[in-house]
């Protein structure tokens, strides 16, 4: 499994590592020049930080932004597996020689049109016009329902992908050996596909993470409103924002860290 | 690779010469304003005093934002010269902000009243006689004079948000109210909860109507949706009567008379 641009084992400075030597230093020039490293600015910054996030425990909102993220992701994310591999399964079997050309048309529709406009738009739509009569639902619910449902078409996809990459030999050996096509799909194919797609699938769990930033416009606390609402609160702009993006980042990381760990688990049959 | 830093260098040169302030003439008047850069609260009535004020150029000077907060750096960056916006929200910027001024001049003097669903004239009714009532025993008063006084001199965290009867478990159901808050001292979010002039107004209002206060907190400019689709009951956010959201929903008795929409400015680049 290692790719060809893996430079981890490379020795010295590359010419990449040059230029961003160089660019590290200029922005610490521009920050030494403006000042940051006196004991003035120090304590105005500590000043600030303890304003903006230990006065009256106001990282709480942080706390709880995040809690609203991480909950409406891991929503979406399971809205989005459950929706994306019926549709994927659709597809496949209309391809496989099932007489579903309706739900096949239907299938390729919802992809189309939840792929090709923004979440955004259709998190809007979904709260101000479809669920514009819902009023004691939990908004929350709604935006999980809204980018779960977006999920699915981009999981789909995944899924699909992952089981077209197995053999088709193994389809054909699973019904030689008297499995009907349900069957051989549930135990054969899709097993092996799953596998091949948990990867992209935490990808995608990713980037629903970051994709949530958007739910404030429907009223939802999340981590970058609450970001916002310490804005408004101190008036300061600077650190809020950037503190909410060092967790988004922390987050992501950790993920990430995890989705590698998962590969090697997921290879170590294949050496 | 000569090339590639060539490049950069003068990538860092223009961004600087970009970020460098031009000299201009300090403003004076409100008349200076007609052809600065602008900005406003998307969807506020700032926002169409600036459009008045810029006329055809407003497409090419004027900026929308979603929250002031924003809009003051930028004004502190220099990307603006002026934001146009109600009179005591830019107090409270003036009070806690360095290097800002308000042009002693007002734009113009607007009325704030809470917005309904065009047709709700039920509730509209009941707000109505909730309000007259307040206004008699003095409650409103207190309010305004809490919040202006105390609020916009001092120390946020002197008003604690569960201080506020937000009237739960009442029997007649729940009153649901749309906000921006970002827009002390009429609403702000702190901790879990809002404090603010309409904040403490509704649970008022809400204990009038024996019904227990919800708050939305929402986009100012998608405030006039969630009430005309019933997504919310009433939106209580600084909102000014006009004649063109008249056409679009109705609205209760003034309950602010004479706010003052005025231009907050860079002290530096003021001259009074």
């Amino acid at each position: 499994m290692r790719n060809n641009f893996d430079f981890s084992k490379r020795n010295g400075a590359g010419r990449g590592d040059i230029v961003l030597g160089v660019f590290a230093l200029f922005l610490l020039y521009l920050l030494y020049s403006s000042g940051f490293f006196t004991a003035a600015a120090w304590q105005d910054f500590n000043r600030r930080f303890y304003q903006n996030f230990i006065k009256d425990r106001r990282y709480m909102m942080l706390v709880d932004g995040l809690k609203a993220t991480l909950f409406m992701t891991s929503g979406a994310t399971l809205i989005g597996l459950t929706v994306g591999l019926i549709l994927s399964v659709i597809r496949v079997a209309y391809k496989g020689g099932a007489p579903i050309p309706v739900l096949n048309k239907l299938a390729n529709t919802y992809i189309t049109v939840l792929r090709g406009t923004p979440a955004m738009v259709q998190l809007l739509i979904w709260n101000f016009t479809i669920f514009a009569s819902a009023r004691n639902l939990n908004t929350q619910y709604i935006a999980i329902l809204a980018f779960g449902l977006n999920s699915g078409a981009y999981v789909a996809e995944i899924f699909r992908g992952g089981i077209e990459s197995i053999d088709p030999g193994q389809m054909e050996a699973a019904r030689s050996l008297g499995l009907n096509y349900t069957d051989s799909m549930r135990f054969v194919i899709l097993p092996q596909a799953l596998k091949n797609v948990i990867p992209m699938l935490f990808n995608e769990f990713i980037a629903m993470l970051k994709e949530t930033s958007v739910a404030g416009y429907i009223g939802i606390d999340d981590l970058t409103r609450a970001g916002q609402n310490i804005q408004a609160l101190t008036l300061e702009h600077s650190q809020p924002l950037v503190m909410v993006a060092i967790i988004y980042l922390v987050i992501v990381l950790f993920l990430t860290h995890l989705v590698r760990k998962l590969e090697e688990w997921l290879s170590r049959g294949r050496r | 690779m000569k090339k590639f830093f060539a490049v950069l260098t003068l990538v860092f040169v223009v961004a600087l010469c970009a970020c460098a302030f031009a000299d201009e003439p300090k403003l004076k008047t409100v008349d200076d304003l007609k052809n600065q850069k602008l900005a406003a609260q998307r969807g506020t009535v700032g926002q169409f005093i600036a459009e008045d004020l810029l006329g055809d150029n407003k497409s090419l000077l004027l900026t929308t934002y979603e929250k002031y907060v924003d809009a003051v750096a930028s004004l502190r960056q220099g990307k603006i010269r002026a934001i146009i916006m109600d009179e005591m929200p830019a107090r409270r910027f003036l009070n806690s902000v360095e290097g800002l001024a308000v042009m002693e001049e007002p734009l113009s003097e607007e009325n704030y009243a809470i917005g309904f669903r065009k047709g709700n004239s039920e509730l509209v009714e009941a707000v109505n006689k909730a309000l007259a009532e307040l206004k008699a025993d003095g409650t409103l008063d207190k309010i305004f004079d809490k919040y202006y006084t105390t609020f916009l001199t001092g120390d946020s965290s002197s008003i604690n948000p569960e201080d506020i009867d937000f009237n739960k478990g009442a029997k007649g159901g729940s009153l649901v109210v749309g906000t921006e808050a970002g827009f002390a001292p009429y609403e702000l979010k702190v901790g879990s909860g809002f404090i603010g002039i309409d904040v403490e107004m509704c649970a008022a209002i809400a204990k009038k109507l024996d019904k227990e206060l919800i708050i939305e907190n929402m986009n100012f400019d998608a405030l006039p949706m969630a009430v005309s689709t019933n997504k919310v009951d009433m939106i209580c956010a600084g909102i000014t009567v006009t004649d063109e959201r008249k056409e679009n929903m109705d609205f209760s008795e003034n309950y602010v008379i004479g706010a003052k929409q005025v231009a907050l400015v860079r002290a530096d680049d003021y001259e009074k």
